[in-house]
């Protein structure tokens, strides 16, 4: 590999998550009953991960931090583009790519500390059940922080199911029959997803002759056949080959959108989040997409080059996304559930800006992301929370009635979160989320998916105000008998309390309010 | 001198303020009324003697509106400083006099504040430079009418005519406010000079001058806004004194006198204006020769005097000017509070204010029976009474404006004032017949119709109940006690000034001003009238308003079912409102929770549609893969 120059700092992001993944199987081969100390290593490998991001994130206006750069085909001693190969390098790292590794190490980070288990084993049984996880929730953050930076298809494939297949045994860890059928069904749609994603790479090299998803490889499609000296074909039509682009990229959003959930290839969605815990359940609704929406990214990136204008079939996914997400969450007294199906609806918002393949909807898409990874970061949290104060009606939205007033703080936090969902004023993110996202589609004339957006916007609002509604009302029973039920139940929240959760929320919480005070912070951070 | 115009508006009010902080400690609140409101009447002899003629004085500083200029100037010149030295001497005139009328009312502090406030309101008017102060005045005007009508708030009828006063003026003020705002637009600016030096734009200034108009006629009472001012009377009779004399009703007439020049060149607002004043002056005066009661009957005076004020202003050739309908406004001013405090005081003696039984009441109270005569007399304009001076001043110049090239406009204004005139005549000579005629000389009268003459009066007397309720009650509660020195004081500097008041509107260019020919004619219809009364009536012993049909005379006495028609009004009114409320729920609203039923709907099917069956998934993943590959590869471009 004398051909591949290597900057290690620039891959720390990735390798400290996989050095920190390595660290607990030691630690658990040596001691097997440890238990906070392979959630601590994970944890301070996310950190590192998330500061070792920092410096890439001030990059402007195109420029990258990349490694293994391949210098050219021959080595020695000629120049390195000689043969008309352009000098690509495997890893590149811009603004957009740093923010969202960032993005995907601080929530890991948060659904570390929500994870972290307790003093105490409740079953000697699952004595592995620690260590395991942390490795998993390490697999999946090293696959997110890959596939951000990936521009082979090789890593890129690799690192998308990286991101995804730790998932699916975190989701089945935890043995219930709810875990086990939604392990089962995310397996099953993830396979379905790999192959449209394998089909659509073989696609895409068909096209382009190209092993990586760069600009310049789709632009060399139209003559990727005539160039190769050796190839038996000599006359290939350019229009083939374009329609063959158009399909890999085709197919390469239906891979992504299984892990996207968007509509049609949702139906894993609810009962994977109902199935697992509530940690695992946000590390699903945060990292994953990130890491799905990062390799959609790479691929559009590409794409754009060729100045398609937009794709209908996006358009189609997302006003499909929206409303049956936005209708269904509507009917959901399962705050889980309510959770994963609007997170189907926030995925059809999160892919409505690309319709217009273009840098500014590339932008977009990032900036609506990162508002809803972080609101539905506190919303999980204050979720995981209250499950863990009152175990087994936690999920309830008569749970959260008169939360108001048992806790403002974090029943503050729920509404800002909530709000920022909905996009309404006190969420200030969330609104300026939604009107980046529709810039570009009003800018390339859609106007019938701006109304649905719209229309959309509203019913949102009616979601993400049931649950609200819940939370500012007192509870009718709650005045009538305070005295009986208060002294037993308050030590029991005491004794179940972990800091280190309400640290996570506190963490999330701090994000958001950040970026809701100054929403110009996280447009800045995307260039 | 600039500070004496401005301490003339502000004295007032802090009086008022203070009177309502001192409304407990009667002494207090009476010193501080009386005290403040004589200073505030020499400020204003200082003001008209030795204007200032200044129409930038400072106020509280410019708003910043940033195209619209408001400067909030106050208007300084002599018939400002005249108007502000009459309505201040009338007001502390009613100060004086109601210390000794409410000397029982637990509310006095209250009330005297507010009459304050009142004053304060219509010197501003007077005094503004600047249109915003002048709605400002005239605001303050409206609320505290309410305050003061509503006086005695125990009583229904008391509360209900306040309420309609308040809203029948509010209704009017919409279109003021329309045409102060056009009027501005049109300048750009509010203030005064530059309002009337604006030019351009014909549509704003129609706009504004006949909203000003409109709003005029409401607080003036003109047809159709007309039947508030009688049901007013069911406040105390200082107030109505205040509100009727010098103040409210009469504050239209200043406000369209400073807008005359603009009025003189637009002939569209002066028609509707000499329309409306030439129906009501002649309106008016035909159902006050019908009322039963002697508050009523001053009331419907006062709207046929305010009309023909405004008249004079409709009618008179641009080059003549506003100061007829000026003076006739101070001379009105004079007499009509003449006529109210003596109302009152007879009121109190009498313990009614219903005619019949006044009747004859008033032969034996001398120095009252002159003042009531004089006051009467002022009113049917006999000379050498104010009344005869002002009101001919307003015929002249209505004649000059019809002889000048005024056209029909002119000339309807010229004959509802000659009918006016005798109809004025005829209402204040029966007046004066049923309470100066001694009742014995009644009994032994052989009536033509006795039975028929009792039973309908009765009637009517008892229908158009006596106006002022609380005083009759007051009375019957306290007995008869003796006037206090200084309200009888009152009541005579007034009729001393009814007598010699002319002198004072020699100051101003306009002011008086009557032609030989008309003079002649009106003293000659006054005297007619009066004798045709006075026969009759067979000399006083018969009321002639009885010689009216009887139904006739009890609709009449009721105002013709107006108040009927205002009440329909308002009825209608809330009938539309309730039509939009309907619409706006059952037909505009029908489309967001249709939305909201479309979304619970789908909900529910898609809750059936998905059941976990990993089959049906599958089957719509596969249709989704399928559409979004031809999608994606038909619509490439």
């Amino acid at each position: 590999m004398k051909g591949l120059a290597i900057d290690y700092a620039i891959l720390l992001p990735a390798l400290l998550p996989v050095a920190g993944l390595v660290l607990v199987l030691v630690a658990d081969l040596v001691n097997p009953r440890l238990r906070r100390v392979p959630y601590a290593i994970a944890g301070l490998a996310a950190l590192g991960s998330a500061a070792a991001t920092v410096p890439g994130l001030g990059l402007g206006g195109g420029s990258t931090r990349e490694t293994f750069c391949l210098t050219g085909r021959e080595l020695a001693g000629t120049a390195p583009t000689v043969d008309g190969l352009p000098q690509v390098c495997l890893w590149q790292a811009d603004a957009l790519g740093g923010t969202l590794q960032l993005a995907a190490a601080v929530s890991a980070l948060v659904c570390i500390a929500l994870a972290w288990p307790g003093a105490h084993r409740r079953r000697p049984a699952d004595c592995t059940r620690e260590p395991v996880e942390a490795v998993l929730l390490l697999a999946a953050l090293a696959g997110t922080v890959v596939v951000a930076a990936s521009r082979d298809v090789g890593t890129w494939l690799v690192a998308l199911e990286l991101a995804t297949l730790p998932v699916i045994a975190l989701v089945a860890l935890s043995g219930r029959r709810s875990a086990v059928a939604g392990a089962t069904q995310l397996l099953v749609t993830s396979l379905v997803s790999f192959a449209l994603l394998v089909l659509g790479v073989a696609l895409w090299f068909a096209a382009t002759g190209s092993p990586f998803l760069t600009p310049d490889a789709a632009l060399a499609s139209g003559g990727a056949f005539s160039a190769a000296p050796g190839a038996p074909t000599t006359v290939v039509f350019p229009s083939v080959s374009g329609g063959v682009v158009a399909l890999a990229t085709v197919l390469v959003v239906a891979g992504v959108g299984f892990k996207l959930s968007l509509v049609p290839f949702h139906a894993w969605t609810p009962t994977a989040y109902a199935g697992s815990s509530v940690p695992v359940a946000t590390f699903l609704a945060t990292v994953s997409k990130i890491a799905a929406l990062a390799a959609l990214l790479v691929v559009l990136r590409a794409v754009a080059a060729l100045g398609t204008p937009a794709l209908l079939s996006i358009a189609l996914l997302a006003s499909l996304s929206m409303t049956l997400g936005n209708v269904m969450a509507l009917r959901q007294d399962d705050v889980v559930r309510l959770l994963a199906w609007s997170t189907v609806a926030q995925a059809g918002w999160v892919v409505l800006p690309l319709v217009s393949i273009s840098a500014l909807g590339v932008g977009a898409s990032a900036t609506y992301l990162l508002t809803y990874v972080v609101a539905t970061l506190v919303a999980f949290a204050v979720v995981a929370v209250t499950v863990r104060e009152r175990p087994g009606q936690g999920r309830s939205i008569a749970a959260y009635e008169g939360l108001w007033q048992r806790s403002p703080w974090r029943a503050g936090a729920l509404a800002l979160a909530l709000t920022s969902l909905a996009g309404l004023p006190p969420g200030v993110i969330g609104l300026v989320g939604k009107i980046t996202a529709l810039r570009p589609v009003v800018a390339e004339g859609w106007v019938w998916l701006a109304v649905v957006a719209a229309v959309n916007a509203v019913i949102g609002v009616a979601v993400y105000l049931r649950w609200l509604r819940a939370v500012i009302t007192a509870p009718a029973a709650a005045v009538g008998a305070p005295a009986g039920t208060a002294p037993t139940a308050a030590p029991v929240a005491v004794a179940r309390r972990r800091p280190v959760m309400v640290a996570g929320l506190v963490l999330a919480s701090a994000v958001l309010v950040v970026v809701s005070v100054q929403p110009d912070l996280l447009l800045r951070l995307l260039g | 001198m600039s500070w004496i115009v401005r301490m003339i508006v502000l004295l007032p009010a802090l009086a008022a303020l203070v009177g309502l902080l001192a409304r407990r400690q009667r002494a207090l609140a009476a010193a501080v009324a009386v005290a403040v409101s004589a200073y505030v009447a020499m400020l204003g002899l200082i003001q008209w003697i030795a204007p200032s003629r200044t129409a930038d004085i400072d106020t509280i500083g410019s708003l910043p509106l940033g195209d619209l200029s408001v400067p909030l100037h106050l208007l300084s010149d002599r018939v400002s400083g005249l108007v502000s030295f009459v309505v201040a001497l009338v007001v502390v005139c009613i100060q004086v006099f109601t210390v000794w009328y409410l000397r029982d009312d637990p509310r006095y502090g209250q009330f005297a504040a507010t009459v304050s406030l009142f004053a304060a309101g219509m010197l501003l008017l007077v005094q503004s430079g600047d249109l915003v102060l002048m709605l400002v005045g005239w605001e303050v005007m409206g609320w505290c009418s309410w305050l003061l009508i509503g006086h005695d708030s125990e009583r229904a009828a008391a509360r209900r005519a306040a309420y309609k006063a308040f809203i029948v003026t509010r209704v009017a003020d919409i279109a003021m406010v329309v045409g102060i705002v056009a009027l501005s637009a049109r300048a750009r600016s509010t203030d005064l000079m530059a309002v009337l030096t604006a030019t351009g734009d014909g549509t704003l200034l129609t706009i504004g001058l006949v909203g000003v108009v409109i709003g005029v006629a409401g607080k003036s009472g003109l047809v159709p806004f007309h039947d508030w001012l009688p049901d007013a009377m069911e406040g105390p009779t200082p107030a109505s004194a205040l509100i009727h004399a010098a103040t409210m009703v009469a504050a239209g007439t200043y406000v369209i006198a400073r807008l005359f020049s603009l009025y003189a060149g637009h002939d569209g607002a002066r028609t509707l204006l000499a329309v409306l004043t030439a129906v009501t002056m002649v309106y008016a005066a035909l159902l006050a020769l019908a009322q039963t009661d002697l508050k009523r009957m001053l009331a419907y005076s006062t709207l046929s005097q305010i009309a023909i004020m405004l008249s004079a202003l409709a009618a008179a050739p641009a080059e003549l000017g506003p100061g007829a309908g000026i003076s006739h406004l101070i001379g009105h001013a004079f007499f009509k509070a003449l006529l109210f405090l003596g109302a009152g005081w007879l009121a109190v003696l009498a313990g009614a204010t219903a005619l019949a039984g006044l009747r004859g009441r008033l032969r034996p109270t001398g120095g009252l029976r002159w003042s009531m005569g004089i006051g009467l007399a002022a009113l049917a304009g006999v000379p050498p009474l104010i009344g005869f001076f002002t009101k001919d001043t307003v015929i002249d110049a209505a004649l000059e404006g019809a002889t000048g090239g005024g056209g029909p406009r002119a000339w309807i204004v010229v004959v509802a004032l000659f009918v006016t005139v005798v109809l004025t005549a005829a209402y204040c000579t029966r007046a004066w017949l049923l309470l100066d005629t001694p009742v014995a000389a009644t009994g032994d009268l052989p009536d033509p119709h006795p039975a028929v003459v009792t039973e309908e009066d009765v009637a009517v007397v008892t229908a158009a109940d006596s106006a002022d309720d609380a005083e009759v009650e007051r009375v019957h509660a306290h007995g008869h006690p003796g006037i206090t020195l200084s309200a009888a004081l009152v009541v005579s500097v007034l009729a001393a000034l009814t007598v010699v008041g002319t002198l004072f509107l020699t100051s101003f260019s306009g002011g008086v001003h009557i032609g030989l020919f008309s003079a002649l004619l009106s003293i000659l219809l006054v005297a007619g009238a009066a004798y045709a009364v006075w026969s009759l009536s067979d000399r006083g012993r018969v009321d002639v308003a009885d010689r009216v049909p009887g139904r006739v005379r009890e609709s009449a006495v009721r105002g013709f079912g107006v108040d009927t028609a205002y009440v329909g009004f308002g009825r209608a009114v809330t009938a539309v409102a309730r039509l939009v409320v309907a619409l706006d729920r059952d037909v505009v609203d029908a489309y967001p929770r249709a939305t909201a039923v479309v979304a619970r709907a789908a909900g529910r099917a898609g809750e059936r549609g998905h059941r976990a069956v990993p089959s049906l998934s599958l089957l719509s993943l596969l249709v989704g893969v399928m559409v979004v590959a031809v999608l994606g590869v038909a619509a490439w471009r």
